[in-house]
């Protein structure tokens, strides 16, 4: 590569790019030359023109879109709403640059390494005096209860580490932020990469790029050299607790290096390890890359409350059964009160002097702070010392004289829980916009770790992320746009095939199909079928409404009192109030989210466990679902009579359907399908048999039993099947056989319990337990009895509706057996009790 | 002096309304060894038995214990069987030699260790004890009359004895420390919060101590079994002194009737039991406790 013998004319200012007057310009030398690192970059500009640039960036953005990764912030950090965007422009480094980065870098992961690695165990800094305790026993990140658990001897200290570097308007590289515990940004960066090099193939390889696509066969590989375990190769799983309806970067790094994903409650704690909890068993678990936050990993150890971390993992770690990283204490060492004691801290515990100096900060905690800081308000950025999460970062020059006052009176009454730091001019580079390229400043996210002897490795790029608006300070939570940053090579490096590197470091990446999954998928199934049941029960109890029932007279109200009544008694409502009128009644299976038989319930459920399992749905399924929810949802919001939601319930039936068949229709049948599909069965055999129940049981004659029966009929969509069996009125025997004894009718508890049988032959074998499928022959041969036993009394024209009705009680105790058999040998993997 | 010796039986059960599935469990029953205070026996009694357990000592230096239930329960209880000897004991009032207003010596104790853990452990405000002013309407009566640091602890100790009413049920351990102030009822652990957080606001090291009292019968009448519960008192600090007990409960200087399990930086720091419990329904709580002299 001959990157540095442009020709003259190159050198001059780029007639596309007018840096800023006041701020350092990271492409631009003073003289206005351009530096030699972004020459190429502004060549291609030249030649491509305005034009040139918006249709770069106009293809980023359609890839990223493609990619389907939403770039959100709060995967970059805690909170803000707005997404991120990628900008195709790099920010380009040169080799010496970088290796003044690097060796900044490098020296401060060692520094950090010590520091965490002091505070829980010999607590040095303490004892003399190089820090002030309580920016350290005040912190939220200090865990009192990992004290006896230091790094070391099969604990882990430092996992990987970001720090953000940012340059000044005299050219000084400064680190602004450090990230510790959960740094985000390495799967943006990763994509930005990609996208960047599809969108600019040619100027990638003519500036000679270092690759990144080893640093993470690296660090994967040291994620495995964590494990404890020495029998076999460790499952390595990454940990992530964002909200299961959204993409974050994790998935996509879990994605392309091949590892397991884990949300919390895929994880217990038993007999001191981690195991994650699959259809096929428990799967120990032997190291965990966590980006969830350490001080609430431990629902039991927590000081957080309330707190969703797993329960007994702070113990496994103890006992060296599992290696977390980073250490669930190690976002103590992100304190930016600990920045003005850097210095000191690295001569002491290195013996060195800092290289990269943190940006200048003040605690207010000490007394010179204290004054500085107030007095200099309009010059600081303010922020918390201890709880970033309870108060984010305030500039002083953008805040009214009274805010100023009330900040400032905030740090006099808690000193010791705010920082100061000055508010640097931080150098711009250059963005590209729809008018061509304009100066932003930039902050350059780089991300390193340790190797087990010691020596760092650090990512040969990272993540740029630049203001939106100019002249605005960049900061975590502020949206922007994320660039990829090029750092030149004085070598030619060749591409790197990640997929070879896992595989030969013994990566297992097993297929996993977690209980939650399968849990989801199973109630996915049953509230289906649930909905289904009350929406055609709602549609009959309107009908019957506005149309009345011919024959007897009167009868409409009593009719609707005991459907409802029973369907209450069914779904295990609460009891309702006598006073409750009809039309109240009526409503509350319409509209109210509490009540266990009604549609919202239901649909609530279903939406929630269809959302919860949505990377197992087909693209056309999701639509369905959210069909279901969301138009229903709109239509009980407009409309205050249940006359008008007619339509909407046939609109409902139709998306259920529809979500049902599409998944017949694609879903491949493995174990999560036959868990869905079982959801389904078993919901609608125990529904059958409680609808039964009551019919048997309801003691009416006449007119009255027909219409009462045709109910329960018209409810299981078997009014057709019923008239072409038996040429009469429906009476309870009739409805009684169809509904238990039709063998091939799927409405039917023969049917259901056969279908069952097959569905559950797909799941695997529970450890220490018998197969659930083993439970249904015995009750298949009781039912064989009893419909044997149902022909007779047909043939004698006697009915003993007692003994059937302690049949279905049988029935439906089985169901609810069943149900709880599948959650314990599958969900819960609860151990048998002794 | 005399040696007493005292058994102990602290049973808390949890009954549940569905099963549960799995239950991690922190425990901080054993009683602590100090001065006057020697086990001779302690066992722990867990129904269904745990699949796993392991004993620590905390940052503290209590000894706690975890342990995990595996299988399916709808019951779980635990039994600690405690002997101890106590030294028959007058309790006194030291002198620590330190005025409220000798800051050089408040600030050298602010920045001291003690059993290797730093005092602005106890200084700082904890989850329990917050740091607010409410609680400064309650000082003053007392910094106004008492300048040495025991003596203001004492006064203090008096104060919640005399204007707050022991009132059990009235309060929950969630009950924040203000509504404490304000309605001035409560039980052992709220009295023992209320001191520590007045202490600490004017900058004594204080902290929590979880324990049992042995409790005398009124005259003539039998002592009842289980009739006892946990009790919670306060320690403050001086380096002269070392930790000083106060009672604010009972008014009391702790003694040979106070049989000290472990301290922390309030209730929080050292629940005797704290759960989590994975499974459906509602639970049921009953904790008895007998301290028998024999």
């Amino acid at each position: 590569m001959s990157s540095h013998s442009l020709s003259p004319d190159s050198l001059t200012e780029t007639s596309h790019y007018q840096t800023m007057d006041d701020r350092r310009d990271e492409s631009i030398a003073s003289d206005g030359s351009i530096r030699p690192e972004w020459s190429e970059l502004f060549k291609s500009v030249e030649r491509h023109g305005i034009e040139g640039v918006a249709r770069w960036q106009e293809t980023a953005a359609r890839i990223s879109r493609e990619r389907g990764l939403a770039y959100r912030p709060a995967t970059l950090d805690e909170s803000a709403s707005q997404g991120w965007s990628i900008d195709p422009i790099p920010w380009i480094v040169s080799a010496e640059r970088w290796s003044v980065f690097e060796s900044g870098i490098t020296q401060r992961l060692r520094l950090s390494e010590a520091l965490l690695a002091d505070i829980y165990g010999e607590q040095k800094l303490f004892k003399n005096n190089l820090v002030p305790m309580s920016i350290v026993l005040k912190h939220r990140g200090f865990l009192r209860t990992l004290h006896n658990a230091p790094p070391g001897n099969g604990i882990v200290g430092l996992g990987l580490c970001a720090f953000d570097l940012a340059r000044d308007s005299k050219g000084r590289t400064f680190i602004v932020n450090d990230r510790f515990d959960r740094p985000s940004g390495l799967g943006l960066a990763l994509e930005n990469r990609t996208i960047v090099n599809k969108v600019l193939p040619n100027l990638f390889r003519r500036c000679g790029v270092r690759r990144i696509g080893s640093f993470f066969a690296d660090w994967f590989e040291r994620l495995a050299q964590y494990s404890n375990n020495t029998d076999s190769d460790p499952l390595v799983v990454i940990l992530d607790d964002s909200s299961q309806h959204e993409d974050s970067e994790i998935s996509f790094l879990a994605n392309y290096c091949g590892v397991t994903r884990v949300h919390p409650s895929d994880i217990t704690v038993r007999d001191g390890r981690v195991w994650i909890k699959a259809l096929r068993g428990l799967v120990p678990v032997d190291v965990i890359w966590k980006s969830t936050p350490g001080c609430g990993l431990d629902a039991l150890e927590s000081e957080i409350r309330p707190c969703f971390g797993i329960p007994g993992i702070f113990e496994a770690i103890r006992e060296g059964n599992v290696a977390v990283a980073s250490h669930p204490g190690s976002e103590v060492i992100q304190s930016a009160a600990l920045y003005p004691f850097l210095p000191k801290l690295c001569r002491e515990f290195l013996g060195e002097d800092l290289l990269l100096p943190p940006v200048q900060t003040w605690w207010c905690g000490e007394k010179a702070g204290l004054s500085h800081v107030t007095a200099n308000i309009d010059k600081m950025v303010v922020k918390s010392a201890g709880n970033p999460h309870l108060f984010g970062t305030h500039y002083g020059r953008l805040l009214s004289d009274a805010e100023k006052t009330a900040l400032i009176g905030q740090i006099r009454d808690n000193p010791g829980d705010f920082v100061g730091q000055e508010e640097l001019e931080i150098s711009s580079i250059p963005a590209s916009r729809p008018h061509g390229l304009t100066p932003r400043s930039a902050v350059l996210r780089t991300f390193s770790f340790l190797g087990a002897d010691g020596t760092a490795s650090v990512m040969p790029g990272g993540l740029a992320r630049v203001s939106r608006v100019d002249g605005m300070i960049i900061t975590t939570r502020e949206t922007g746009d994320s660039k990829d940053v090029w750092v030149r090579s004085k070598k030619e490096e060749a591409p790197y095939d990640i997929s070879s590197v896992l595989s030969i470091s013994g990566f297992r990446a097993p297929d996993i199909v977690s209980s939650r999954t399968g849990e989801n998928l199973y109630w996915s199934g049953r509230y289906a079928e649930r909905t289904s049941l009350a929406v055609r029960f709602a549609s009959r109890l309107i009908d019957c409404r506005i149309r009345g029932i011919s024959g007897v007279k009167g009868f409409e109200a009593e009719h609707e009192k005991i459907l409802v009544d029973s369907l209450f008694k069914i779904f295990d409502c609460p009891i309702l109030s006598p006073d409750m009128t009809p039309d109240a009644r009526l409503m509350s299976i319409f509209k109210d989210p509490n009540c266990p038989a009604g549609i919202t319930f239901g649909l609530e459920r279903f939406n929630y466990a269809t959302q919860s399992a949505r990377e197992e749905w087909s693209p056309v399924s999701v639509q369905a679902i959210s069909a279901c929810y969301d138009q229903w949802i709109q239509s009980i919001n407009q409309v205050d009579s249940f006359f008008e939601l007619e339509p909407a319930l046939d609109e409902l039936q139709l998306n259920l359907s529809a979500f049902l068949g599409q998944n017949l229709d694609s879903m491949t049948r493995d174990s999560g399908w036959a868990l869905l599909d079982a959801g389904r069965r078993i919901e609608r055999g125990s529904n059958i048999c409680g609808l039964l129940k009551t019919l048997v049981t309801s003691n009416l004659s006449g007119e009255m039993d027909t219409i009462f029966n045709e109910s329960i009929l018209y409810f299981l969509d078997s009014v057709r099947t019923y008239q072409s069996n038996f040429y009469e009125k429906p009476k309870t025997e009739l409805t009684t056989l169809l509904l238990l004894g039709e063998n091939d009718y799927p409405k039917s508890i023969t049917h259901v319990l056969e279908r069952l049988y097959g569905l559950l032959k797909k799941l695997p074998t529970p450890e220490n337990r018998p197969h659930p499928r083993d439970r249904i022959p015995l009750i298949s041969a009781k039912l064989i009895e009893f419909v044997v036993e149902l022909y007779q009394w047909k043939k004698h024209d006697s009915f003993d509706s007692k003994v059937t009705a302690e049949f279905l009680d049988e029935l439906i105790e089985f169901f609810n057996r069943l149900s709880d058999i599948l959650t314990t040998s599958y969900f819960s993997h609860a151990e048998i009790s002794e | 002096m005399s040696e007493l010796t005292y058994r102990i039986k602290h049973r808390t059960s949890y009954e549940y309304s569905g099963r549960i599935d799995l239950c991690h469990s922190l425990l901080h029953l054993r009683p602590c060894e100090k001065k006057g205070q020697n086990v001779v026996e302690h066992k722990i009694h867990i129904s269904p038995s745990p699949g796993f357990q392991s004993v620590r000592k905390d940052y503290f230096g209590n000894t706690t214990q975890y342990f995990s239930i595996q299988q399916s329960h709808g019951r779980l209880e635990v039994t600690s069987f405690v002997t101890v000897t106590k030294q028959e004991v007058t309790p006194e009032i030291p002198d620590s030699r330190i005025t409220l207003d000798n800051e050089a010596q408040l600030s050298e104790m602010a920045n001291g260790f003690e059993s290797g853990i730093p005092l602005l452990n106890f200084l700082e405000p904890s989850c329990a004890c917050p740091n607010i002013e409410q609680l400064d309407t309650f000082l003053k009566p007392t910094i106004i009359s008492k300048h040495e640091i025991i003596e203001i602890a004492h006064d203090l100790m008096s104060r919640i004895f005399t204007d707050f009413t022991y009132l059990p049920g009235a309060t929950q351990v969630s009950t924040p420390l203000i509504d404490v102030l304000a309605k001035k009822h409560g039980v052992c652990q709220d009295f023992a919060h209320v001191m520590i957080a007045a202490l600490r606001r004017i900058g004594i090291p204080a902290r929590y101590v979880s324990g049992y009292l042995e409790t005398v019968p009124p005259p003539g009448q039998e002592k009842l079994q289980g009739a006892d519960a946990t009790h919670a008192w306060v320690e403050a600090y001086t380096p002269k002194t070392g930790w000083v007990g106060f009672d604010p409960t009972n008014d009391q200087i702790p003694g040979h009737q106070h049989i000290k399990i472990c301290h922390g930086r309030d209730y929080f720091d050292v629940q005797p039991l704290r759960g989590v419990f994975l499974g459906a329904g509602s639970q049921k709580l009953l904790v008895e406790v007998d301290v028998e002299r024999v």
